[in-house]
């Protein structure tokens, strides 16, 4: 929420002095104005997308976009000022779903009529998605901010499969811990000592994700074994370290700011975004990539079939492709940038900044989560028992 | 002759208006819950689909491997017992309070104060204690005064703590209501004859206001049996309640058969407990109606 | 005695309160108090997400409350000549209405609705004129909760009305009936203003129940979320006191139409106490 402060101090004002010029032009700057600063203007747009018919489309619009799109998404993830201008620009209103996991997508995927123009997906359920037929290959003519040659191509083969585009990314990341130095020892340096550590000194302190895929691959590294493994030995020897940690652990949670803000928790596995935003606030906050491995992944935009509103999808897609909108919505969600003219116009110092983007030899390391982790039944079973032992 | 006809004519046109009256609830209760239910049997003897979710299958094994979420289950019926005799023994006093010593003019305007937070939102008075439990909160004020520093948050105290909060107005209502029908000469007939004051709350006070403890427990044990909200945002993930497994099976091991069967095993329990709750206060009436001449 | 229920009520309005003082609290995280401000009410106001959620709870609740409030009339009237096997079959399902966990109800719910969805759609489909482009699809959405609220709310207010005409003085409708009166007439001039305060009670607690609630949204929610979905997302992720003015205005708004419901009910306080539970 502070980026979200920080976003709308003065970003891009002479885009926002223009803005205001336009809407003087149209001669509804008074009313706007009024109904903005008494917080009834959010109100009723949110009335307008609620109540389509209800209010009529800007006259700029480009072609029959509807008035309408629904996108599911992870928590503080998007700008709500980017998804305001676009709204504006286009006379369709976002709905924004927030979700925990992948899992909980699939979940709702399977089910049926989740009703979604378009999600968020992470690079290991790309290939789930697109066997089980629920994501369309991207028409890549309707999205002209699209750009491959300026992708990193590490984080973009992800989203393609057999060669063809089903996902552009958002933003690439990385997994690790977090240590608050003022009260855990800050050379903990490997996934060995985060564990062990945690279930000893530091025994009611520690914070361990409610999601398969960093919770057993974590514990998998504490081994030495790869992050992704379905073998059912390494996957009995992670388990059995789960369950032993278990009673020693602050709590089983994807939601580790608050209580590493209050000082109840010291250390938490973690990932890049949150860690940028605890160390800014708190210099202790120290993020650390464990030395035998971890996480990198990719977050992705995909495109479900049959997704209702599909035109409104691709134009609000290829909006959120303008490397300058990239850049917005960075400053929010936290996360590095993917596509290179977009971080050509982010400031040095989040460009070099070394949690968000650590040396490259850090990196070598690290493993994109497996598309098999994200069904092998044996995962899912042991989360399920991790957390309700 | 004509007269009959008329009658028989008014009869139809009668119970025709009554089906036509309850012709949309009915299409409510066939479409929203009677069907549901026939799909999640049906689901229960399925099996998970090998990316998850429900493969077509007639089976048994999920009601046999219920057993891998036995700790759902031991949690449930160890905290929500805890939590239901706690909410007894907070609540008994206040409804004592408010039923026989406060005087008429207040006393239903206090009740409605008891009743009235069971009414708003649970999860932001549950979001309260998350945040007074938590290490800036209660925890540090303790601490400011001297005591050792400890944590509240995420333990089975804190679950505890939680249920009680939320379910105990639960518990005052019936209390109360037993309290108050009590015939009050009864108590001074004991006390005419010698009785001491906790001699008679024993022997009579408490056995009739009994009635009213048992709706009231088994209404919030009713309640914690389906509980998610409490153990997912004050036990950290640490404190798994059946319905927290029930949430888990569905959206994130999405094992749907097996979320399908235990759904149905609680349900089956549930109505068990009611239909036992429904014979118990009937019996206890039965018998304070006997020894009240 | 009278300490222990002034200690009890401090127990029960404590938390309240401490997120009544903290949504005015001037500074950037929940848990340090630093000044007097209404900032975060202002913010929240101002942040789409929160008015989006806010405005499809309001939507959600409002039909939710005029749905169940048409339908549970009218069922209890009906229940109300209904004898024998059929009144009990009701009666069963009222109580299985209620007593049935949330979770439990959200699940089934939405795995029905999924099933129902796709059979429907499919039928559109094929049965679509091409000419006319794609079928319109059902899907999750407003309608998806409000059907499953209905469900528990409409069962809700089936009780409350027939504890009111129970209660109710019936010599007034056999007179009215003696006088020729048509039987609509009779319901429009004695029984209705009767069942008035019944029935606003019970669209105030459909109101609330649907406003408030939680597990049965989430999983039945389509695109539209509602707010205290949001709220559930952004109290496990935020830190801001932006959420306690968000959720003062949540308890502010339930508690107005709770001490409406007590207003209106306050000529039969004891049956609508036992009912309230």
């Amino acid at each position: 929420m502070a980026d979200y402060e920080d976003a709308r101090a003065g970003v891009f004002p002479r885009k926002k002095f223009m803005d205001l010029l336009k809407s003087y032009e149209r001669g509804s700057i008074s009313r706007r104005h009024f109904l903005g600063v008494t917080g009834l203007g959010a109100a009723t747009m949110a009335l307008g997308g609620a109540m389509p018919g209800l209010f009529t489309r800007p006259a700029y619009a480009e072609g029959d976009l509807g008035n309408q799109l629904s996108i599911a998404t992870w928590p503080n993830y998007h700008n709500p000022d980017v998804l305001q201008e676009f709204t504006d620009k286009t006379g369709v209103a976002v709905d924004v779903n927030v979700f925990g996991s992948n899992e909980e997508m699939l979940a709702k995927l399977q089910a049926g009529s989740a009703g979604w123009s378009m999600f968020v997906a992470t690079n290991y359920t790309i290939s789930t998605y697109q066997q089980l037929g629920f994501i369309e290959p991207l028409e890549l003519a309707k999205l002209s901010n699209y750009d491959a040659a300026s992708q990193a191509q590490r984080f973009a083969n992800e989203g393609m499969v057999d060669g063809v585009v089903y996902a552009i990314p958002k933003h690439w990341g990385t997994t690790g811990f977090i240590l608050n130095t003022a009260r855990v020892d800050p050379k903990i340096a490997t996934w060995k000592e985060f564990w062990d550590r945690a279930m000893t000194d530091y025994t009611g302190r520690a914070i361990v994700h409610d999601y398969q895929l960093t919770a057993i691959g974590m514990a998998l590294k504490y081994y030495g074994y790869s992050f992704n493994s379905v073998d059912t030995t390494e996957l009995a020897k992670a388990e059995e370290l789960l369950m032993k940690a278990k009673p020693h652990l602050f709590g089983i949670t994807s939601d580790y700011q608050p209580p590493l803000r209050n000082g109840d928790a010291w250390m938490s596995l973690c990932w890049v975004g949150d860690a940028k935003q605890l160390n800014r606030d708190d210099p202790n906050m120290l993020y650390v990539l464990g030395a035998e491995g971890g996480e990198i992944w990719t977050d992705f935009f995909v495109i479900p079939k049959d997704a209702p509103h599909r035109e409104a999808a691709y134009a609000f897609l290829n909006f959120l492709l303008d490397p300058a909108i990239q850049v917005r919505e960075a400053e929010v969600a936290g996360y590095p940038l993917t596509d290179k003219r977009a971080v050509a116009l982010q400031p040095a110092e989040v460009v070099n900044d070394p949690i968000l983007n650590p040396a490259a030899e850090l990196l070598s390391a690290l493993e994109f989560g497996a598309a098999v982790t994200l069904t092998d039944p044996n995962r899912a079973e042991i989360i399920a028992r991790f957390k309700s032992a | 002759m004509t007269a009959a006809l008329a009658t028989s004519n008014e009869g139809r046109r009668k119970s025709v208006v009554t089906a036509l009256l309850l012709a949309p609830t009915a299409l409510w209760f066939f479409v929203l819950l009677i069907l549901p239910m026939l799909v999640i049997i049906v689901f229960s003897l399925g099996e998970r689909g090998p990316v998850g979710g429900y493969q077509a299958a007639l089976t048994l094994k999920q009601y046999a491997s219920l057993g891998s979420r036995l700790a759902a289950f031991k949690n449930t019926i160890m905290l929500a017992p805890a939590g239901t005799l706690i909410s007894v023994l907070v609540a008994y006093p206040l409804a004592y309070f408010l039923a026989v010593k406060v005087s008429p003019r207040w006393r239903y305007g206090l009740l409605v104060l008891v009743v009235l937070p069971f009414w708003t939102s649970l999860l932001v008075r549950t979001y309260a204690w998350m945040f007074i439990l938590s290490g800036k909160g209660l925890p540090a004020l303790l601490a400011a005064i001297g005591f050792p520093e400890i944590q509240m948050i995420n333990t089975p105290f804190a679950v505890l703590l939680g249920i009680v909060y939320a379910y105990m107005p639960l518990m005052v209502l019936p209390i109360f209501v037993s309290l108050e029908k009590l015939d009050k000469r009864l108590l001074d007939a004991a006390a005419d004859l010698g009785s001491s004051p906790l001699r008679s709350f024993l022997t009579v006070t408490l056995p009739l206001s009994l009635p009213g403890v048992v709706t009231g427990s088994l209404l919030v044990f009713i309640l914690l049996m389906g509980e998610f909200l409490i153990p997912s945002l004050l036990g950290g993930g640490k404190i798994f309640f059946i319905g927290n497994a029930l949430v888990d099976l569905f959206l994130q091991s999405r094992n749907w058969p097996l979320g399908a069967a235990m759904s149905l095993t609680l349900v089956i329990v549930m109505l068990v407990l009611i239909t036992l709750y429904v014979r118990l206060t009937m019996a206890a009436s039965a018998g304070k109606s006997r020894s009240l001449p | 005695m009278r300490i222990y229920a002034w200690l009890v009520y401090f127990f029960l309005y404590m938390p309240i309160a401490v997120i009544v003082a903290f949504s005015f609290n001037s500074g950037r995280y929940a848990a340090d108090f630093q000044g007097f401000s209404f900032a975060w009410y202002g913010r929240a106001l101002a942040n789409p997400f929160v008015t989006k959620a806010l405005v499809n709870s309001l939507i959600v609740a409002s039909v939710t409350a005029v749905l169940s409030v048409i339908l549970g009339t009218t069922a209890a009237l009906a229940l109300e000549r209904l004898r024998g096997k059929l009144r009990a079959v009701f009666d069963s399902l009222i109580y299985v209405a209620i007593m049935v966990p949330g979770v439990v109800i959200g699940i089934a719910t939405l795995v029905a609705l999924a099933s129902v969805f796709d059979a429907v759609n499919s039928l559109m489909a094929s049965l679509w004129p091409a000419a006319w482009g794609s079928a319109p699809r059902a899907g999750l959405g407003y309608g998806s909760i409000i059907a499953a609220h209905t469900l528990y709310t409409l069962s809700l207010v089936i009780l409350v009305v027939r504890s009111r005409l129970v209660g109710m003085d019936h010599s007034l409708v056999e007179a009215s009936a003696d006088l020729y009166s048509t039987p609509f007439n009779t319901f429009r001039t004695i029984t209705l203003p009767q069942l008035l305060p019944a029935i606003a009670a019970g669209f105030l607690l459909s109101f609330t129940f649907s406003f408030d609630d939680f597990i049965i949204a989430f999983f039945v929610a389509g695109p539209n979320t509602t707010l205290p979905i949001f709220v559930f997302s952004s109290i496990r992720r935020g830190v801001t006191p932006e959420i306690n003015a968000i959720g003062t205005m949540i308890l502010g708004v339930s508690l107005i139409l709770l001490f409406t419901v007590q207003v209106l009910l306050r000529d039969k306080r004891q049956g609508n106490a036992a009912e309230a539970a």
